[in-house]
């Protein structure tokens, strides 16, 4: 993907940087408000990384002049205000997503590759399927290799997100994001044990493992060649 | 001088002078009305009535006929004593009781003297008379005794200046030592206020013990530096433990750094993970105490809506069940169903999701606990009971502060927010939470009002 990334401070902007290039991406990368904001405009990414607090222009006017002309591009927002009303008014300023700082840049890696791939992932789906697993998202049912797995209702939601980003790294404040909908501070180690259960139905009967841990950082669903 | 002036009490005093001598004119004025002025114009209009008819007896009767009725009136004692004294145009006094008389007529009323003797004692008369010059050259001055009114004139004319004299003495040296005695009351207070402003919070206000204004004023003043100096004081524990519990991660993050310097690759990578461990875990402390900050500052208020609770605490067990199974637990709920309230539904769920997962953290294997939320009048209570090992009474009430731990349970992971939390989240919902003895284990007892 070809990202745009606007950070002023230049070691935590290096380090994204570098983080993003490793996972295989290609950085654009931009100190100042103003410098941001016209290449914004003027060039195409996949996705835009931007600080909430810059020294020029408030990260926030940039996003609201973006998407003021029509731009679609998604957008991560960082910031040392993790409050809550402050994820709000990102969110409603035409962020995609808010990522309080100090941040696991795993996590950063996670949460903008999920972004970038979304549009294909909105269309309306009824059935999604990764190697022998299928779930019908209309009938709420989980079958492997044609066979029926009983799954609770809070497992189902995770399997969902997992699938609908197969392939990609989910940490786990996303799930906590997407499949509990309160927004709260994680007892990281109780996700796992959700996640646990949900792969001892999944994954335990059949010789390939489906959800794989990627350590330190969450989960990811696919299929093994 | 001018301080005095400027005093609210001498200003007070001197109003109220100024009014009580107002008062006391009013008072003299009514009594002079009634008692001075009605009488004497009643006596006025008798002898004005009396010399008349005797002018006309001497004009139209003669001499004879005149003195004949000055005779006896003269000896007629009514209220008010007779007076006369006819002169002939030859300038002799022919009849008089009055002493004396201005040797020329006068126009108009005149005030005489006519003091006299009876038996060795001095009587006091004063006529009004009337004086009269006839035609031809004769003399008449017909009177009447007013000395009781004059009397009266007299005592109330002094009676007033003495009055006011005195309200006045005595207004301005009360208003004079009230200001003083004020001006000490409120000096104790503003020297206390200035003492306070200096950096002293544990000064207050002496109180008279009388029980008067002043003290109560000091009580309520004594009230509110004590709650002052309470808040100041829970702000420099919070900033005390704050920065300690922040350096231990520091040191031990530092620690980490320091000794990777000179560590070999396969210790290199553990003493790595343990400092990335120790950020986090200094995030995560930092991150709590803005959280619970933000909220005792009542900036979560804002985000009240209409919650099911019922839905939240059965999200909330569900979310814990599994730590609760893998630990050997048995978790159960019994929640009245439609359990409505206004309230944050995140922090709802945090604060439960933290009372829970204390439950978790400190019950042995094989333990019990159970969520119970029911209506109860105004008010949804929510319980939930472990059969642990309790909180002891004595750590009980202090619990709920920041990165206090009950010391038998330092070797349990947790960084003693987690009720911190919980009690800022009650205080912001105008609800209570009770630490109780279930007798085995903790009750924790949270009475939300639904309004």
């Amino acid at each position: 993907m070809q990202i745009l990334l606007i950070e002023d401070d230049p070691r935590v902007a290096d380090h994204v940087a570098r983080g993003l290039r490793e996972a295989g991406h290609i950085v654009d990368l931009v100190r100042g408000g103003r410098e941001g904001l016209l290449r914004a405009a003027a060039e195409q990414f996949d996705a835009v990384v931007l600080d909430r607090m810059l020294p020029e222009v408030d990260g926030l006017k940039i996003l609201q002049t973006i998407r003021a002309t029509g731009d679609t591009t998604p957008v991560l927002i960082l910031s040392a205000l993790g409050d809550v009303d402050e994820r709000i008014k990102g969110l409603r300023a035409g962020g995609d997503d808010y990522l309080p700082k100090p941040f696991a840049l795993s996590e950063l890696i996670a949460r903008i590759e999920v972004l970038g791939r979304r549009g294909p992932a909105i269309t309306e789906t009824t059935q999604l399927t990764t190697a022998d697993l299928h779930v019908d998202l209309l009938g709420r049912t989980v079958t492997r290799a044609g066979r029926r797995i009983d799954i609770t209702a809070r497992e189902f939601r995770i399997l969902e997100y997992l699938m609908r980003n197969a392939g990609r790294v989910v940490t786990r404040s996303m799930l906590l994001q997407h499949v509990w909908d309160y927004a709260f501070d994680p007892q990281t180690n109780i996700i796992d044990q959700h996640v646990s259960r949900l792969r001892q139905k999944i994954d335990r009967d059949f010789p390939t493992q489906l959800i794989e841990t990627v350590r330190g950082t969450g989960y990811v669903i696919r299929d093994r060649p | 001088m001018k301080a005095l002036f400027g005093s609210l009490s001498f200003r007070l005093a001197l109003t109220y002078v100024a009014l009580f001598a107002g008062s006391l004119l009013a008072v003299a004025g009514t009594f002079y009305l009634i008692a001075i002025r009605l009488p004497l114009q009643e006596a006025r209009a008798e002898v004005e009535r009396e010399a008349k008819t005797l002018q006309n007896i001497y004009i139209v009767d003669g001499r004879a006929a005149l003195l004949t009725r000055l005779k006896a009136r003269a000896k007629v004692h009514r209220q008010r004593k007779p007076f006369h004294a006819f002169i002939s145009p030859e300038g002799l006094t022919v009849s008089a009781n009055l002493r004396s008389w201005p040797r020329q007529p006068v126009e108009g009323w005149l005030r005489l003297e006519a003091d006299d003797y009876l038996e060795g004692d001095e009587v006091d008369y004063e006529p009004l008379t009337l004086d009269h010059r006839f035609d031809d050259g004769a003399r008449l001055l017909v009177g009447r005794d007013i000395e009781d009114i004059s009397e009266v004139e007299e005592v109330l004319q002094s009676g007033s200046l003495a009055g006011l004299a005195v309200a006045l003495v005595v207004g301005l040296l009360g208003g004079g030592l009230m200001s003083r005695a004020i001006g000490r009351r409120i000096e104790t207070v503003s020297s206390t206020a200035r003492q306070v402003m200096a950096g002293d919070l544990s000064q207050r206000v002496p109180t008279h013990g009388s029980g008067d204004d002043f003290d109560r004023l000091a009580e309520t003043l004594n009230l509110m530096l004590a709650r002052i100096e309470e808040a100041v004081e829970a702000v420099r524990r919070v900033s005390d433990s704050v920065a300690h519990e922040l350096r231990t991660p520091l040191t031990r993050l530092r620690a980490d750094l320091e000794d990777m310097v000179k560590a070999t690759p396969e210790e290199r990578e553990a003493r790595l993970s343990a400092a990335i461990e120790e950020a986090a875990r200094l995030d995560r402390i930092f991150e709590a105490v803005l959280r619970i900050a933000r909220i005792e500052a009542g900036r979560h208020a804002t985000s009240f809506i209409p919650v099911d609770l019922t839905t939240l605490l059965d999200d909330a067990i569900d979310y814990y069940r599994p730590a609760a199974e893998e630990r050997g637990i048995a978790m159960s709920g019994s929640l009245e169903s439609g359990l409505t309230l206004v309230a944050d539904a995140d922090l709802l769920f945090q604060a439960t999701a933290n009372l829970i997962d204390n439950a978790i953290k400190y019950l042995p294997a094989g333990g019990i606990i159970n969520l119970t939320a029911a209506k109860s009048a105004n008010m949804v209570v929510i319980e939930l009971a472990d059969d642990g090992p309790g909180i002891p009474a004595e750590h009980r009430a202090r619990v709920t502060e920041r990165f206090y731990r009950v010391p038998t349970t330092e070797d349990v992971a947790g960084i003693g927010l987690g009720l911190s939390f919980v009690a800022a989240v009650a205080a912001l919902h105008c609800s209570t939470i009770h630490f109780e003895d279930a007798a085995p284990g903790l009750r924790v007892r949270w009475a939300l009002p639904i309004a």
